[in-house]
């Protein structure tokens, strides 16, 4: 029994290494510069199949926007359930929500940016796009800024409160500045989730071929081209995919490694 | 006799009467544990001393406080007028009635759990912060009371400074910790949040330590100095009322002299109440010695005669270590 | 007092500082208006409420039209066709019926939706993932609690974690490109041959197996779920306390039987960090929708291709034209939304719930 547990480990982590080591190791072969500064070209053009760098900035693009709206949100909603949730009755509904809505499959949250910001404006568009990720982001800041603000100690408040700050000047001067490197992982890891999300875009900002900067119209994503390309029909856009996907898990691991790195650091300071 | 001496005849506490020996040497007296009598000498704080016999003292706490006549006769800052707190159901403070003197030191000694610092924490209204508190009875400061609805509750905390059990400076430099209090005031002139944390961090005998690492964080100083820190970001805000809750507890012997001292200092400008577990500390400190025991004031006197001259034998048996 | 007592009290300063305002409020300013973060963060608690209602008022409202004409009859019916289907008309013996012009008449049968297959393929789907997920994750959450060595349990976690943070469209690439041809080429045919050959199972084999078929679906689906359940695992097997363990073990256990002590006192939050696994495989989309192969019918066969929830909405919303293939659509995520809430809540009862609520702190 011992030595199945051993062997369990192992196996995940060997179907880890597989996955990763598949995924870049191909994506690595099919990585030029033209990835990166080009757009797609149609078949048959002399660029073809040219890169994604319209779904590159599309997706950065997208993620600016989501967070303009969910960081904000998710950051508030994280201080109403640490600080004001005693004897407030709707804390606890607003936690379980918090909780239930971060396991929502995103291809429903999709259907919903649909309904409410593309059928009333007639055509698919990229704010859609951005409001169904920051749907996503909320709830996953919302509960990270809890925990982290959860964890600065009491006797910071009760310091403040004792000098004859108001509580809102005890949160805004003390509590968050102390929990600042936290809150900022936090945000992070909710970029991460959210740069990778793909079905939430696919009914609102829907994607498109070309480098646009203007959200009122279908907006393209790197993870909406790769998708269209890998399930495409031709073999050098399959290659492209390939790129992306690889830029995109590196994306990811950097923003991982930068929050696990800074949770060890915070944890240790205190 | 008095009435109180004929309550002690029957009593096993010998009864002074007359000027005491201590009566013309400043109130408090490191060397107090020189005094004649059986009670003073070596109030072990908290441990029973080896030797003692140990037998179970029995404290009739429904009995009627003891306030002294000395106590009485002071000008005081803050009346306490019957007041009871409950935590829930548990009942925490059971009809205190007490009055602060006004620019002395008052120390509040008992076992843990007495309710010491719930008392304390009333004072400035931080039990405000905790569910299901009710209370009874009354809290004057200037004769005004402060649990009322139309109190202003900063106002009163900004007359009300707290030190706490462990040092708690904020994570931001030294000077921002000292100037916080003017902060949220709303000063914003320079010159003037500098001439404060100049005055109160030499009042509380920390500026020349710091003075060249103002903008250093806080958490980078010593114990000692941390909590110094507090004690200065509270005399920032120019309270009247020093509420310190057990100050030394966290700190070693050379931190607590030092704060000691420093709080033999402060008399006269400001009111200090210290709680404190540490009898020698009281008998160093402090003016007046309130006794405190499963939420009820039992004695309240000047601390020469708490500690010399008790008149309950309860007290005597607490500040002998027979028990606590 | 004393006369040196009286004599030190009157040379003390009075306490410095001229007269003080009242502490009583004055009524000035709008003390009675919360400050403003007291506003925003309640509007945004509150905010978040909205987001539940809306998704779940908008879905509701926009599949009436569906629920309408199909009832509850559209959890049970498995016919999906969004095309209207031109049939000619037979009487009651069977005949054709011609007309005057000795053509034969046809009849138009209307579009008709039913939620079953892709129902059935969701739960199959994400039975086969747990069937796999389950012991490994179980295992690899045992290893890093009690095995393993202290320099490695951060790492191996770290590891395990970043499984998650892959995203599904990486898995569903891979799946297609590497996973997909691997079991059409190395594990379907054999594994077809045995089934057909033994008689009692032939029920489970299939004609033509591609590789993008159900078991593909479930295995990729079954990778994506290893790390959640094992991250939720691992943290309630370490918080089941040191000292039972230890009791057992003086108790003379071997190292099987304290471990099974372990895994009985964390139960129920295992079984919690199992619901999270079974909701998350439900609501994935991306790997599945391009693995699976997208046959909205069902079979017995792990073997057929078939269609989930997640991937049915991914492949045909956002073509369906007819207003009542909308609703179908929408139906159906609603009764995704319906399924994945159930399992998030009750796993949020077991996993949390049992423990104390989060304590009110003013």
């Amino acid at each position: 029994m011992y030595w199945l547990c051993v062997a369990a480990a192992v196996v995940i982590l060997s179907l880890l290494a597989l996955v990763v080591v598949y995924l870049v190791s191909i994506g690595w072969r099919s990585m030029n510069w033209a990835f990166f500064s080009q757009d797609p070209q149609p078949y048959g053009s002399d660029g073809y199949p040219g890169g994604m760098r319209n779904g590159l900035i599309g997706t950065m693009m997208l993620i600016a926007l989501a967070s303009v709206v969910g960081i904000p949100i998710g950051l508030l909603c994280g201080v109403y359930l640490s600080e004001y949730s005693a004897g407030s009755l709707i804390a606890a509904p607003v936690r379980f929500v918090a909780d239930v809505l971060a396991g929502v499959p995103s291809i429903v949250v999709g259907i919903l940016g649909y309904q409410l910001l593309v059928v009333p404006l007639g055509h698919f568009n990229g704010y859609a796009g951005a409001l169904a990720l920051a749907f996503i982001m909320i709830p996953i800041v919302a509960r990270t800024t809890e925990e982290m603000l959860r964890l600065v100690p009491q006797s910071y408040r009760e310091a403040s409160i004792g000098l004859g700050a108001t509580k809102a000047r005890t949160v805004v001067s003390v509590v968050i500045p102390a929990a600042t490197g936290s809150l900022i992982t936090g945000v992070m890891l909710a970029i991460a989730r959210v740069a990778g999300e793909t079905a939430p875009l696919l009914f609102t900002a829907l994607g498109s071929r070309l480098l646009t900067l203007n959200p009122k119209y279908p907006f393209p994503s790197l993870t909406k081209e790769v998708y269209d390309y890998a399930t495409g029909p031709y073999a050098e856009q399959k290659r492209e995919a390939w790129a992306g996907i690889l830029v995109l898990i590196i994306l990811i691991f950097v923003l991982n490694l930068m929050v696990r790195f800074s949770v060890r650091r915070w944890q240790g300071a205190k | 006799m008095t009435e109180i001496q004929e309550q002690l005849v029957d009593q096993e506490v010998p009864f002074d009467s007359g000027p005491h020996g201590f009566a013309d040497k400043p109130f408090s007296t490191p060397a107090i544990s020189a005094a004649p009598g059986p009670a003073a000498a070596r109030p072990a704080s908290g441990a029973l001393a080896v030797g003692l016999p140990a037998d179970p003292v029995h404290i009739d706490t429904a009995r009627v406080c003891d306030t002294h006549a000395e106590v009485v006769a002071e000008k005081h800052i803050v009346e306490v007028d019957d007041f009871s707190l409950f935590y829930g159901k548990t009942q925490a403070l059971h009809g205190v009635t007490m009055n602060i003197p006004l620019g002395k030191v008052t120390a509040l000694i008992g076992p843990s759990g007495c309710g010491k610092s719930t008392l304390l924490r009333s004072f400035n209204r931080l039990n405000d912060l905790v569910d299901h508190v009710r209370l009874k009875g009354r809290i004057r400061f200037r004769g005004e009371a402060i649990h009322e609805r139309n109190v202003d509750v900063i106002e009163l905390r900004k007359r009300m400074g707290m030190v706490f059990q462990r040092s708690n400076p904020f994570p931001m430099s030294i000077f921002e910790n000292v100037v916080y209090a003017l902060r949220i005031s709303g000063e914003r002139n320079t010159s003037v949040l500098h001439e404060v944390a100049e005055r109160s961090l030499r009042g509380a005998a920390l500026w020349d330590e710091v003075k060249d690492r103002l903008h250093q964080s806080a958490l980078s100083m010593s114990g000692g100095q941390q909590q110094r820190l507090c004690i200065a970001r509270a005399i920032a805000a120019d309270p009247e009322v020093l509420l310190m809750d057990e100050p030394c507890s966290a700190l070693d012997p050379i931190a607590t002299a030092k704060i000691e001292d420093l709080i033999y200092q402060l008399r006269g400008k400001y009111t200090v109440v210290i709680v404190t577990h540490n009898m020698q500390q009281a008998a160093r400190c402090s003016d007046y010695t309130a006794f405190m025991y499963l939420g009820r004031l039992i004695e309240y006197g000047p601390t020469n005669n708490i500690f010399l001259n008790p008149h309950l034998k309860e007290t005597e048996a607490y500040v002998t270590g027979r028990f606590g | 007092m004393s006369t040196a007592e009286l004599e030190y009290a009157s040379h003390a300063p009075a306490v410095t500082g001229g007269p003080r305002p009242t502490i009583r409020r004055q009524a000035r300013r709008f003390n009675w208006l919360p400050a403003p973060l007291t506003i925003l963060a309640t509007c945004s608690g509150a905010f978040v409420l909205l987001m539940m209602a809306s998704l779940l008022a908008v879905l509701f409202y926009s599949a009436i039209p569906s629920i309408r004409t199909f009832g509850f009859a559209f959890l049970i019916r498995s016919e999906w066709r969004p095309n209207e289907l031109e049939q000619i008309k037979r009487n009651a013996q069977g005949n054709i019926i011609k007309d005057e012009d000795g053509e034969p008449v046809t009849e138009t049968i209307p579009p008709a939706f039913g939620a079953l297959p892709v129902v059935y393929g969701t739960i199959v789907s994400s039975g086969i993932a747990m069937l796999f997920a389950v012991p490994l994750s179980i295992g690899a959450a045992l290893f890093l609690v009690r095995i393993s060595p202290r320099p490695l349990v951060n790492p191996v976690s770290f590891l395990i974690e970043f499984l998650a943070a892959i995203p599904s469209i990486a898995y569903g690439i891979w799946g297609v490109f590497v996973l997909a041809p691997f079991l059409q080429a190395r594990v379907e045919p054999p594994l077809n041959h045995l089934l057909a050959s033994v008689s009692w199972l032939r029920w489970a084999s299939w004609n033509s197996t591609t590789g993008r078929d159900m078991l593909c679906g479930g295995l990729i689906l079954a990778i994506m779920i290893l790390p959640i359940i094992t991250a939720v695992s691992r943290d309630v097997l370490r918080a089941v306390p040191r000292a039972h363990i230890e009791a057992t073990l003086a108790l003379g256990a071997t190292w099987w039987q304290s471990t099974w002590e372990m895994l009985r006192y964390g139960r129920s939050g295992l079984f919690g960090a199992l619901m999270l696994g079974l909701a998350r495989a439900s609501g994935e989309t991306m790997a599945v929708a391009m693995v699976i192969g997208n046959i909205n019918e069902i079979h017995p066969s792990v073997l057929a291709p078939a269609q989930t929830m997640s991937s049915l909405l991914a492949n045909e919303f956002a073509e369906a034209s007819t207003e009542l293939h909308r609703a179908a659509l929408l139906e159906v995520a609603l009764i995704l939304l319906v399924m994945s809430l159930i399992f998030n809540i009750v796993a949020r009862w077991l996993v949390v719930g049992r423990g104390q609520p989060a304590a009110g702190r003013r």
